[in-house]
C-alpha cells in the first residue's frame, strides 16, 4: 500500500515540553499540544509524539507503514529482541507460542484460584502492617509480582526477584541518558533471568504444569526468543496490573460518589477498572517507526521517523471522551487504547482484568470497608511512559 | 469483491464490497462500519468484533476454533448459541457472498 503524501502538512515542533514536566503531569501538556495538531516533533524526547485518538489507532493498526521493529531500540539492548519489537509474520509465530496460557479458559481453570490465594495472602500482610501502610508497596506490587511469577513458571524465584528484574530491565529500556550503572543493573537481572530459565526448562519438561515456561519447554522456539519474550513479559506484566490497581483505588478513595456506585453493585468493578486504565493508561506511550514517507491525519511523516504512540493522550481525546479528565465509571462506553491494538494487543489483558477487577479490588474493599486516604501523607502519581501511583498511604479501622 | 451487509438496528444496513480474503471484521473497520471494534486485529483475543450471523449462512460458516469458542464467552452483548461469531474469523467467499450479519448493541 502506498500513501500519497502530496498536500500533507509538515509536523509542528514543540520545544517547550520537558521530561520532568511530563513525568509530573503529562495531561495539561497533551491538552495544549492537542489544540495545535494530533502529532508533534518533541525534541526533548527525541520522538514524534502521536497524541490524537484517531492517529494512534491508525498507527497501531498498520504495521506495514509503522513497524514495531525499532532501529537502535533500547528495549532490545536491555531485554533482547522480543515479539513486542517484531512485525508479522515473525511476531505471529512467537505470539502463538504463548498458546492459551494467558487466555480466559486457563484463567478460569488455573489462575483465578492463584489470584484469590495471593490477594488473601497480601491483604493479610497489609493488615499486619496496619493503617498507614502503602497500598502500592505493601499490596499491589507484591500481589502483581507473585501472580506473574506463578503464571510464568519461575518456580525457584521470589516475588521480590520478579520486582527487581522488572524494574531494572525497564530502567534499561528507558536509559536514554546511557547511565552505565543502569546498564549494569539491567544486565545483572537479564543474566539472572537467563539462568532461571535455563534451570526451569529441563525441570518443567519432567514436571509439566500450566505455566508459560512449561508450555515453551515443549516447543521448538529458539532459546534466544524465549529469553527475550520472558524478559519483555516480566517488564510488561507486573507494573501495569500494579498501577491499574493503584490508580483505581486512588480514584475511588478520592471520589465518594464513584465509590458508592461500585459498592452498590459489584458487577461494576469491571467498569471501575476499564475507566481507570482509560483515565491513566499504565503504559502511556509505546514506540513505532515509519517504514516510508507517509501521511498521518493530514501530516507528513518522514521515512524512518521514530514515533511515540501516546495512548495516555489518546485516551483523553475530547473528540471521543467527553469531559476526558474526569474519572467517571458512568461515561458512555468508547473503546480505550490502554491495551494497545492490532497485532500487539496486550496478551495479558484478560489476566489483568481477572486479577485486578474480579479479584483484588472487590476483596480489598470488602475486607477493609473503611479504607481511606491518609490526610497526613498525600498520595502521589508519577510517570508518563509508564504512569501510576508512586505512593498511596491508606488508613482503615 | 464479496458483499457484506451489516445490520445495525437502523433502517439502512451498511453494505461493504470487501477485497478478497478480507474478514468481516477488517472490512467493517476499514469502512468505518459502526459497532465493530476489532481491538486485537483479528487474533480471537479481544471479543470486540462479535456479530450475529443471519440464519441462512450458518451451515456454511467455517468451524469454530477453540480460541473463538472461548472468546465468545467474553462478549459484552449476550451470546446467541447458534448465531454468535467473531467477525474476524469469517472471510466471505463462495457460499457466503453476500453475507448478512447483525451487529450487537455493545462490544465493550
Ligand atoms: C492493566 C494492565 C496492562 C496494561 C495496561 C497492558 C498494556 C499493554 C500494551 C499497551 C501493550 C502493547 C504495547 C505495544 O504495542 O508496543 C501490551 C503488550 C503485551 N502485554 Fe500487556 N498490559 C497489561 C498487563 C499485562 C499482563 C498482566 C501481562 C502478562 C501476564 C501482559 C503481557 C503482555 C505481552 C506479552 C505483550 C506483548 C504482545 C505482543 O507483542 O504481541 N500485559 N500490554
Ligand atoms: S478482532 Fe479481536 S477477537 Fe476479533
Amino acid at each position: 500500500m502506498t500513501t500519497d503524501v502530496t498536500g500533507a502538512r509538515p509536523i509542528p515542533t514543540d520545544d517547550q515540553v520537558t521530561i520532568p514536566a511530563l513525568f509530573d503531569d503529562p495531561y495539561p501538556i497533551y491538552r495544549r499540544l492537542r489544540s495545535h495538531a494530533p502529532v508533534h516533533w518533541i525534541p526533548a524526547v527525541n520522538r514524534y509524539m502521536v497524541i490524537g485518538y484517531h492517529a494512534c489507532r491508525t498507527v497501531e493498526r498498520d504495521q506495514e507503514r509503522f513497524s514495531a521493529d525499532e532501529t537502535n531500540s533500547l528495549m532490545k539492548r536491555s531485554m533482547g529482541h522480543s515479539m513486542l519489537r517484531k512485525d508479522d509474520p515473525e511476531h505471529a509465530v512467537e505470539r502463538a507460542s504463548y498458546g492459551g496460557v494467558l487466555r480466559p479458559k486457563a484463567i478460569k481453570n488455573h489462575w483465578r484460584a492463584v489470584f484469590d490465594h495471593n490477594a488473601r495472602t497480601y491483604l493479610d500482610r497489609l493488615r499486619e502492617i496496619g493503617p498507614g501502610a502503602d497500598l502500592i508497596r505493601d499490596f499491589a506490587a507484591p500481589y502483581a509480582a507473585e501472580n506473574l511469577r506463578v503464571i510464568m513458571g519461575f518456580y525457584e524465584a521470589t516475588q521480590q526477584d520478579m520486582q527487581r528484574w522488572s524494574q531494572t530491565m525497564i530502567d534499561g529500556t528507558g536509559n536514554y541518558a546511557d547511565d552505565p550503572e543502569v546498564w549494569r543493573m539491567a544486565k545483572e537481572s537479564s543474566d539472572e533471568v537467563d539462568e532461571a530459565i535455563d534451570r526451569a526448562l529441563p525441570y518443567l519438561r519432567s514436571h509439566p504444569d500450566d505455566s508459560l515456561l512449561s508450555r515453551l519447554a515443549d516447543l521448538p522456539v529458539p532459546l534466544e526468543s524465549i529469553r527475550a519474550n520472558m524478559k519483555m513479559t516480566i517488564g510488561g506484566g507486573l507494573n501495569e496490573p500494579r498501577d491499574a490497581l493503584g490508580t483505581t483505588v486512588w480514584a475511588l478513595l478520592s471520589d465518594p460518589d464513584q465509590r458508592a456506585l461500585v459498592a452498590a453493585d459489584p458487577a461494576r468493578w469491571s467498569d471501575a477498572f476499564e475507566e481507570s486504565v482509560r483515565w491513566v493508561a499504565p503504559i502511556g506511550m509505546y514506540p513505532r517507526e515509519a517504514t516510508r514517507d507517509t501521511e498521518l491525519d493530514g501530516f507528513h511523516v518522514p521515512a524512518g521517523a521514530r514515533l511515540g504512540v501516546v495512548v495516555g493522550a489518546a485516551n483523553r481525546d475530547p473528540e471521543v471522551f467527553t469531559n476526558p479528565d474526569r474519572y467517571d465509571i458512568d461515561r458512555p462506553k468508547q473503546p480505550h487504547l490502554a491495551f494497545g491494538g492490532g497485532e500487539h494487543f496486550c496478551a495479558g489483558a484478560w489476566v489483568a482484568r481477572s486479577s485486578v477487577a474480579q479479584v483484588a479490588l472487590p476483596m480489598l474493599f470488602d475486607t477493609l470497608p473503611r479504607l481511606r486516604l491518609d490526610p497526613e501523607r498525600p498520595a502521589r502519581a508519577g510517570g508518563w511512559v509508564f504512569r501510576g501511583m508512586r505512593t498511596l498511604p491508606v488508613l482503615w479501622d | 469483491m464479496p458483499r457484506i451487509i451489516y445490520h445495525n438496528g437502523t433502517a439502512e444496513p451498511n453494505v461493504v464490497e470487501a477485497a478478497d480474503g478480507t474478514s468481516v471484521m477488517r472490512a467493517a473497520v476499514a469502512n468505518d462500519v459502526p459497532g465493530i471494534v476489532g481491538e486485537c486485529g483479528g487474533q480471537a483475543m479481544c471479543a470486540t468484533c462479535h456479530v450475529y450471523v443471519r440464519a441462512e449462512h450458518l451451515d456454511l460458516l467455517p468451524e469454530m476454533s477453540e480460541d473463538e469458542e472461548e472468546m465468545l464467552e467474553c462478549t459484552a452483548a449476550p451470546r446467541d448459541e447458534k448465531r454468535s461469531r467473531l467477525s474476524c474469523q469469517i472471510v466471505p467467499g463462495p457460499g457466503l457472498d453476500p453475507i448478512e450479519v447483525d451487529v450487537p448493541a455493545d462490544q465493550i
